[in-house]
């Protein structure tokens, strides 16, 4: 009796609560939905129309014409080949070498670890302003500025993925398994390969994201390094769109749309490993 | 690792280990050292001279910085660039905080999805975001001023040209952008809180509030240090934003110091100077990242 009595009120006074919260989470929601459908809906939309009040969250009368347009004067399927080609290059590589790194740090003792670790992770305070005049100029002298070479070489083993290996091999690989291979006669390499790398494959999932997004969405440093609009990737494409006389905002809306689709594909796809895997460095200090 | 098994291991086994962790961490030091320890020192140099970018370099000592020193649109840029990171971490964090602490109440539904759609700004090219901003605020014809009008009865406000406006766009496009980012930070740091912190609190009679600033809040300290630095050594270096939506200005009232970078090396081919803008920024940046970094223990090897 008591006991209902006392639990009555809390749960009356709890359910509003809840509402409110749910309320305040799902406009939250659409504070980060709204520009976006709005992107996607004004993409169909006639020119004139983009701007039209009040906004129209359906394109009255919808229209391919901005994607025609766009996939008929620019190469935009370039750009696109051109992005997604220096992004899987450089996602392999990172994951390969960081993994590699993050496994040597978590799991050997050797002289300098300390110290080697330390400048590895203090690299993470370099502001990229000190590095990108001297670092185009080098490229530039040593004729390294190919896109291909400049947009993946100089990025492929990035301080924040090592330390996030570092910290999964360190939590998920126990000692055990790899005294039992070295037992087995496997070489050092060897039992990383086929040993440590099946392990970790959640968190290599995690890195694949992260450094595929980085790779796909960067702007700056192709910005500064890439001239030759053969060799454009997408954000530059549509940089170059934007900024050109008469901005056809349309042409850049549709651009932009498909330009992020494999970015959302490739999130949603992974998105558990990324989380989880960009959250574990960060929890267990 | 243990001693056993390093005695039954032999001999060339033994020396391999001891190379092994080297090898496998050269890459990165090979790399770093070309790209970034390399043009570290030239920058060093090349902030010593004036140089356009074609012939040599002419070596003209200290002049650069002291150029830096009473050049306003520096200064500019060191304000402007101290405002979005002061703004980044006392309302983005504190705001991803409480969000982080909405998401992770007891039994609520749909958590990952919510989460999932706080992420996608993270997802995003930044040229994409800046695009779509720009657009919803333009001043004549945006989304915002159309949406004021019919609330409100005025909507003329100049988000994009207008000073202090642009900057408060600046700064919503930050927000919008990383707040989610770091919301995934907080909530994995929450849900690694012992539940039983929580009901020895409970127990004890604590309420939401106490529970959150007596447990939640002690048990983030790693979170949120980490969170805390990464967010102020990415936003020291602030460039797509601003470069994007308003090109720094109108005037210069946008203008990061990342962007002053880019602007003196590859729009005025000033190339010395920028480098000697990009050396103080590296001495700025780095001091406090590693201040901050050991203040609170963030990265220390155990």
């Amino acid at each position: 009796m008591n006991a209902t009595a006392a639990r009555t009120p809390r749960r009356r006074r709890v359910r509003p609560a809840r509402a409110g919260l749910y309320a305040t989470l799902v406009l939250l929601a659409l504070v980060y939905l709204a520009p976006l459908a709005w992107a996607v809906s004004s993409s169909f939309k006639e020119r004139s129309e983009i701007f039209a009040f009040p906004p129209k969250l359906w394109p009255d009368p919808a229209t391919l014409f901005n994607y025609a347009t766009l996939l008929a004067e620019q190469p935009f399927w370039r750009w696109m080949l051109m992005s997604t080609s220096v992004a899987l290059i450089s996602t392999v590589a990172t994951v390969l070498l960081c993994s590699l790194a993050g496994f040597g740090f978590a799991k050997y003792e050797f002289k300098g670890k300390r110290l080697l670790f330390d400048v590895m992770f203090s690299s993470l305070a370099i502001p990229f302003a000190v590095i990108v005049v001297p670092l185009f100029v080098l490229v530039a002298k040593l004729g390294l500025s190919h896109p291909l070479f400049a947009l993946v070489v100089p990025w492929v083993a990035p301080a924040f993925g090592i330390f996030m290996m570092r910290q999964y091999t360190e939590q998920s690989i126990p000692d055990e398994i790899l005294d039992a291979a070295r037992i087995d006669g496997c070489s050092e390499l060897r039992t990383f390969r086929s040993v440590v790398l099946p392990l970790l494959r959640p968190a290599l999932g995690a890195l694949a994201v992260w450094s595929f997004l980085n790779t796909y969405n960067t702007l700056l440093w192709p910005l500064v390094v890439v001239s030759e609009p053969e060799y454009y990737t997408v954000p530059l494409g549509l940089q170059a769109l934007f900024g050109a006389e008469g901005r056809q905002y349309n042409l850049v809306l549709a651009g932009a749309v498909l330009a992020a689709i494999p970015a959302i594909a490739v999130f949603v796809l992974l998105r558990k490993q990324l989380i989880s895997g960009l959250t574990a460095g960060a929890v267990k200090s | 690792m243990t001693a056993t098994a390093a005695a039954r291991s032999d001999r060339a086994q033994n020396r391999q280990r001891r190379w092994a962790p080297y090898l496998f961490i050269s890459p990165f030091f090979i790399l770093f050292t070309c790209f970034m320890v390399v043009p570290i020192g030239a920058g060093v140099y090349l902030s010593l001279t004036r140089w356009a970018g074609l012939g040599s370099p002419e070596f003209i000592g200290l002049d650069n910085y002291t150029r830096l020193l009473g050049d306003q649109s520096f200064g500019a840029s060191l304000g402007n660039t101290a405002f979005y990171t002061a703004f980044a971490l006392l309302v983005v964090l504190p705001a991803s905080l409480l969000i982080a602490q909405a998401l992770d109440a007891r039994g609520l539904k749909l958590r990952d999805l919510f989460r999932l759609v706080y992420f996608l700004p993270v997802v995003l090219s930044p040229i994409i975001i800046a695009l779509i901003f720009g657009l919803i605020f333009d001043g004549e014809y945006g989304l915002v001023n159309a949406v004021m009008e019919a609330l409100f009865g005025f909507g003329g406000v100049s988000w994009l040209t207008d000073p202090w406006w642009a900057r408060v766009v600046v700064v919503v496009l930050v927000l919008w952008r990383w707040t989610g980012y770091l919301t995934i930070f907080f909530l994995a740091g929450m849900q690694a809180v012992p539940r039983e912190l929580h009901e020895a609190a409970e127990v004890d009679g604590a309420g939401p509030v106490r529970r959150f600033f007596s447990v939640t809040l002690p048990q983030l300290r790693p979170v949120t240090a980490f969170i805390a630095v990464t967010m102020l050594v990415n936003t020291a270096q602030i460039f797509e934003e601003p470069f994007l939506l308003t090109q720094g200005g109108p005037g210069e009232s946008t203008l990061s110091v990342s962007m002053f970078v880019y602007r003196a090396a590859f729009q005025r081919q000033e190339l010395g100077y920028a480098a000697a803008a990009g050396v103080v920024m590296f001495v700025i940046v780095f001091a406090l990242g590693r201040l901050a970094s050991s203040a609170f223990g963030v990265g220390r090897t155990r």
